[in-house]
C-alpha cells in the first residue's frame, strides 16, 4: 500500500561486508513516522548500552523523511542519526541538499551502518545493488573534490554523494558530513563517528518511484503553498532591517510575530537574502551572542556589523540554491573575485559565529572560512565558539602565543582566525586540542578557561541567545541533543501557530511586556513541549524549519502527511507521536548514561552573571524552574527528567 | 504495477539496452523478461520494441515510436516553475539540468533538457512536478508513418 514510506532500511556491516534489508512493520511508522522517529525507535534498540560512539557497535543511520518525493514541498531534508561522541548521548544532524529524495530511490526509508570497515570504503547503491567500493581513491580528498570524483566514477551526475572530508577521517568532534557542495549535517559530531567507521560517502543512483495515498491532494495543498510563498514586494535595502531590530530593542513590550506579519516579512526576507538578511537585524534585537557571549551589540553595532550586511553576501550569488522540492530557496552559489571560484553562500549561523562572536568585520575572510570548512566537512557554529573561546584564552594569558604556535589569535583579526582554522582542519599544533570543541579543550586547558567554553552538554551553542528569548537556553539544556537552536523557543512557538491548529495549546498575547518572557510558567512549559514534539513530526517527515517558521498556510504539515499516508488523524494525535519520539531519545540517553539534570549549559549564556551593558544588559534565566516544568510537560520525573517504564508503556513503547 | 513482455518477444535486446534502471533480463534472440519489482514504468521499453511485445502498467499494448527524436520530451514553463528541482531529481536518465546566467543580475535557475538526445520520453518530470510547469511535447509521429 502506498503511504510514503518505502517499508524498508538497508543494513550495512562494515565489519563483516555483509548488507541486508529489513522490512519495517506498518505499526512502527503508525507509531514514529519515518525520518528521525524511526531512526530512535531502531537505535534505542540497536546500540547497546556503554557503546562507544567512535566504537563498532554504534550505528551511523542515513534517514530520509515520510513526506520526502511525495509531491509536497520544504520536505527535502534527510538527518544523520547515532551516539554522539561529542555529547554521549543521542546525536542527529539536518541537512537540506538532494540526499534525502536518493535514499528512498535506492528503495529504502533508512540506510544504517555499523561495524567498522577495515580499510577506507563508500558505499555504492545504483541499479537495485548496494555494494562497499575502495575508497582509497578518494579518502583524504575534502568533500567537493570527493563528490566529484565519487559521481564519476560511479557513472555520471544522476548520482547523489554524502561524504566526510578531511575533518570527518581525522574524527574530529566537529566533524560534520556534506552533500551537493557544501550543504551539511553539521552537528552532535556524528562526521567523526563516520571517519572512525572508515566511511568515506554514500553514493546513490536510485530511480525507484515514491508513492503515496492521494497525490491529487498532496499536489492540491503544494500549489496552495507555492503560492503563499511566492508572493513577492519590493524589499527595502538591509539597514532599513537593521533598524528595524533597533527599534524593536529599545521598546518594553513585544509585539507578537502575528502583529508584526512576520510570517510574510520572513518569507520575504528569506527569498531576498536567505538567512543573511538575519545578519544585522538579529544582532541589534539582542539575539547575536557577540565576543564570545560576553559582548553586545554594543561591541559590534550597526557600523561593525554594516561590513556583514545581507548584501555582502547575496550580491556575489550566481543562483539561488534550493533544497529538493523547495520553492523557496534561501541558499545561493556564489563567485567571489578573490581567492575563490564558486561556493555555497554562508549561513547567517556561520556569519556570526566567525564574525560577530569573533568580533571580525571581513566579510571576505568569512567566505574563506565557509568554503574552507564546507570542504573540511566541519561544522562552522562549533568552530566559530572555539575559535572564541581560544581567543579569549589567548586575551586572559591562558594560553600564550607560543602555546598558539605563534599565531596572533585576537578579536577581529581575521588572518589569525583562518589560520588557527586550518590548524583544526588538519589537526595541526593548537588545532589538535581545539579540534573536538571548546569542552574538551577547555578541560584539558584548565586554568578556569572552563567558565567561558560555551556549551551545553558538550555541543556549542548556536547564533542565538537565550538571555534575549529564554525558550532558546531552555532548549539547550533539555533536547536530548542539548546545545540545538533549530526546535525550539518563544519566538518559534509563536511562528508554529500550532494554537491555531490544537486547541489546548496556549495562544500568546499580542502585545507583552519583554520582563514576562522571563518569569517561568506552566504555559510556556506546554508551549516548548509543543515545540519538541512539533519538529519531531516535521524531522519524522523530512520537514524544513525554515518553512514551518513561515506559517501553517506556507507548511500544511499535518495534511500533507494525512494526504501521503491515508491516515485521518488531528494535529493532536502527531504531536503525540513528537511526544513518543522525544521520550524515546530521552530514555536513550538515559540508557547510555547520562542524566537529564547533569546537562549543563555554560553560566555565562544563561546571564550568570548578567551582562553589564548593550540589549540583554541584566537578564539572568531561571533555568532549573523552566527545565522542571518542561520535563512535568512530558510526563517524566520532575526531579531527575528521566522517562519512566509506565510513560514508556502508556506511549506504546515497551522496553 | 509494471510493464510485461509478451511471447511475441524475439529478444533483439533493445528494450534492455534502452531501460534505465536494467530490469530487463534476457540473452540475445531469446525471451526477454520485466524484473516487475525494479520497474518504474518510464515506458521506454515499449516505445522502442519493434515487436509490438511490450504491455504498460494497465497491460495496454505499448506503440512503437521508431526514432528517439520523435519521443515525447519535456516543455517547462518557467513563469510556473517554482525551481524546486523535484523534475531534475526525478529523471531517471539525468537528462535535465539547472540552467542559469552568471552573467547577468537574474539569480533564479531553472531545469533544462540539456542533453535532450538521453530522454526516454518518460514524461515522470510532468507527472511529478507539483505545480504542472512541465507539458509533454510529442515528436512527430506522423513522419513514422
Amino acid at each position: 500500500m502506498s503511504k510514503g514510506y518505502m517499508g524498508k532500511v538497508l543494513w550495512v556491516d562494515l565489519g563483516s561486508g555483509r548488507i541486508r534489508e529489513e522490512k519495517i512493520p506498518e505499526r512502527v511508522y503508525a507509531q514514529f513516522l519515518s525520518g528521525m522517529g524511526l531512526a530512535a525507535y531502531l537505535l534505542y534498540r540497536r546500540i547497546p548500552a556503554g557503546a562507544d560512539p567512535l566504537g563498532p557497535e554504534n550505528i551511523l543511520g542515513f534517514v530520509s523523511g515520510l513526506l520526502t518525493g511525495t509531491g509536497s514541498l520544504f520536505t527535502g531534508r534527510w538527518m544523520v542519526v547515532g551516539k554522539s561522541p561529542l555529547t554521549g548521548g543521542w546525536g542527529d544532524a539536518n541537512c537540506g541538499g538532494n540526499l534525502s529524495p536518493a535514499i528512498k530511490h535506492c528503495g529504502y526509508d533508512a540506510i544504517l551502518f555499523k561495524g567498522i570497515a577495515h580499510k577506507p570504503v563508500y558505499l555504492l547503491i545504483d541499479k537495485g545493488r548496494a555494494v562497499l567500493k575502495d575508497a582509497s581513491k578518494v579518502w583524504g580528498l575534502d568533500t567537493v573534490v570527493a563528490e566529484e570524483k565519487l559521481k564519476e566514477l560511479a557513472g555520471g551526475r544522476r548520482f547523489r554523494v554524502a561524504c566526510i572530508g578531511p575533518a570527518g577521517e581525522k574524527q574530529s568532534l566537529l566533524a560534520g558530513i556534506a552533500n551537493d557542495g557544501g550543504r551539511m549535517a553539521a552537528r552532535s559530531g556524528l562526521g567523526a563517528v563516520m571517519g572512525a567507521k572508515k566511511l568515506k560517502a554514500l553514493v546513490l543512483g536510485g530511480a525507484q518511484r515514491i508513492k503515496c495515498h492521494d497525490v491529487k491532494t498532496v499536489k492540491a495543498l503544494s500549489q496552495a503553498c507555492n503560492e503563499a510563498v511566492q508572493f513577492m514586494l519590493p524589499f527595502p535595502p538591509s539597514p532599513i532591517l537593521a533598524y528595524f531590530g533597533t527599534l524593536l530593542r529599545a521598546l518594553p513590550a513585544q509585539p507578537n510575530t502575528d502583529l508584526m506579519l512576520f510570517h510574510t516579512v520572513f518569507n520575504l526576507m528569506l527569498k531576498k537574502w536567505g538567512t543573511a538578511s538575519l545578519n544585522q537585524f538579529l544582532i541589534e534585537l539582542g539575539d547575536s551572542p557577540i565576543k564570545n557571549w560576553k559582548g553586545s551589540n554594543e561591541d559590534f553595532g550597526p557600523d561593525k556589523s554594516a561590513s556583514l550586511r545581507p548584501e555582502a553576501f547575496s550580491d556575489c550569488m550566481i543562483v539561488k540554491y534550493h533544497c529538493y522540492s523547495c520553492p523557496l530557496g534561501c541558499g545561493g552559489i556564489c563567485r567571489q573575485a578573490g581567492q575563490l571560484n564558486e561556493s555555497h553562500k554562508p549561513e547567517y549561523e556561520t556569519v556570526l559565529a566567525l564574525g560577530g562572536l569573533c568580533l571580525n568585520e571581513d566579510p571576505e575572510s568569512i567566505f574563506i572560512l565557509n568554503d574552507m570548512l564546507n570542504r573540511a566537512g566541519m561544522d562552522t557554529i562549533s568552530v566559530g565558539g572555539t575559535v572564541a573561546f581560544a581567543i579569549e584564552c589567548c586575551e586572559q594569558g591562558i594560553l600564550t602565543p607560543r602555546d598558539v604556535d605563534g599565531l596572533d589569535l585576537a578579536w577581529g583579526n581575521s588572518r589569525a582566525i583562518i589560520a588557527l582554522v586550518e590548524k583544526m582542519i588538519q589537526r595541526e599544533g593548537i588545532g589538535d586540542l581545539l579540534a573536538d570543541g571548546v569542552k574538551v579543550a577547555s578541560q584539558k586547558i584548565g586554568k578556569g578557561s572552563e567558565a567561558f567554553a560555551i556549551h551545553a552538554g558538550g555541543q556549542e551553542l548556536a547564533m542565538h541567545d537565550g538571555r534575549f528569548d529564554p525558550g532558546f537556553a531552555l532548549h539547550n539544556c533539555v533536547e536530548p541533543t542539548p546545545g540545538r537552536h533549530t526546535i525550539g523557543s518563544q519566538l518559534y512557538y509563536e511562528l508554529f501557530q500550532l494554537w491555531e491548529q490544537v486547541e489546548k495549546l496556549p495562544a500568546p498575547d499580542l502585545l507583552y511586556l519583554k520582563r514576562s518572557k522571563y518569569q517561568p510558567d506552566k504555559e510556556k512549559a506546554t508551549a516548548a513541549a509543543a515545540c519538541s514534539q512539533f519538529v519531531n513530526v516535521m524531522n519524522g517527515a523530512g520537514g524544513c524549519l525554515y518553512a514551518a517558521l513561515l506559517g501553517p498556510k506556507r507548511f500544511p504539515l499535518f495534511q500533507w502527511l494525512n494526504a501521503a499516508t491515508g491516515w485521518d488523524h488531528a494535529p493532536e494525535d502527531y504531536l503525540q507521536m513528537g511526544a513518543r519520539i522525544q521520550t524515546i531519545r530521552q530514555a536513550f540517553n538515559v540508557k547510555h548514561g547520562i542524566e537529564p539534570k547533569s546537562v549543563k549549559m555554560t553560566n555565562r549564556a544563561l546571564g550568570r552573571p548578567p551582562l553589564t551593558a548593550g540589549a540583554n544588559k541584566g537578564r539572568t534565566i531561571n533555568i532549573e524552574r523552566m527545565i522542571r516544568d518542561y520535563w512535568e510537560a512530558f510526563g517524566w520525573d520532575a526531579e531527575t527528567g528521566e522517562p519512566s517504564p509506565e510513560v514508556l508503556n502508556q506511549l506504546g513503547f515497551k522496553i | 504495477m509494471a510493464y510485461s513482455i509478451t511471447d511475441k518477444c524475439i529478444g533483439c535486446s533493445l528494450c534492455k539496452k534502452v531501460c534505465p534502471v536494467d530490469c530487463i533480463q534476457g540473452e540475445r534472440n531469446k525471451y526477454h523478461k520485466v524484473d516487475e519489482a525494479r520497474c518504474i514504468d518510464c515506458g521506454a521499453c515499449g516505445k522502442i520494441c519493434p515487436q509490438a511485445s511490450v504491455l504498460d502498467q494497465d497491460k495496454r499494448l505499448c506503440t512503437r515510436i521508431r526514432f528517439r527524436k520523435n519521443w515525447p520530451k519535456p516543455q517547462i514553463h518557467v513563469d510556473k516553475c517554482m525551481s524546486c528541482k523535484i523534475c531534475i531529481d526525478i529523471c531517471p536518465v539525468a537528462c535535465l539540468a539547472l540552467a542559469y546566467t552568471p552573467e547577468t543580475s537574474d539569480t533564479q535557475g531553472y531545469p533544462v533538457l540539456d542533453v535532450p538526445q538521453n530522454c526516454i520520453g518518460c514524461e515522470l518530470c510532468a507527472v511529478d512536478c507539483p505545480v504542472d510547469a512541465i507539458t509533454m511535447q510529442a515528436g512527430d509521429v506522423q513522419a513514422e508513418s
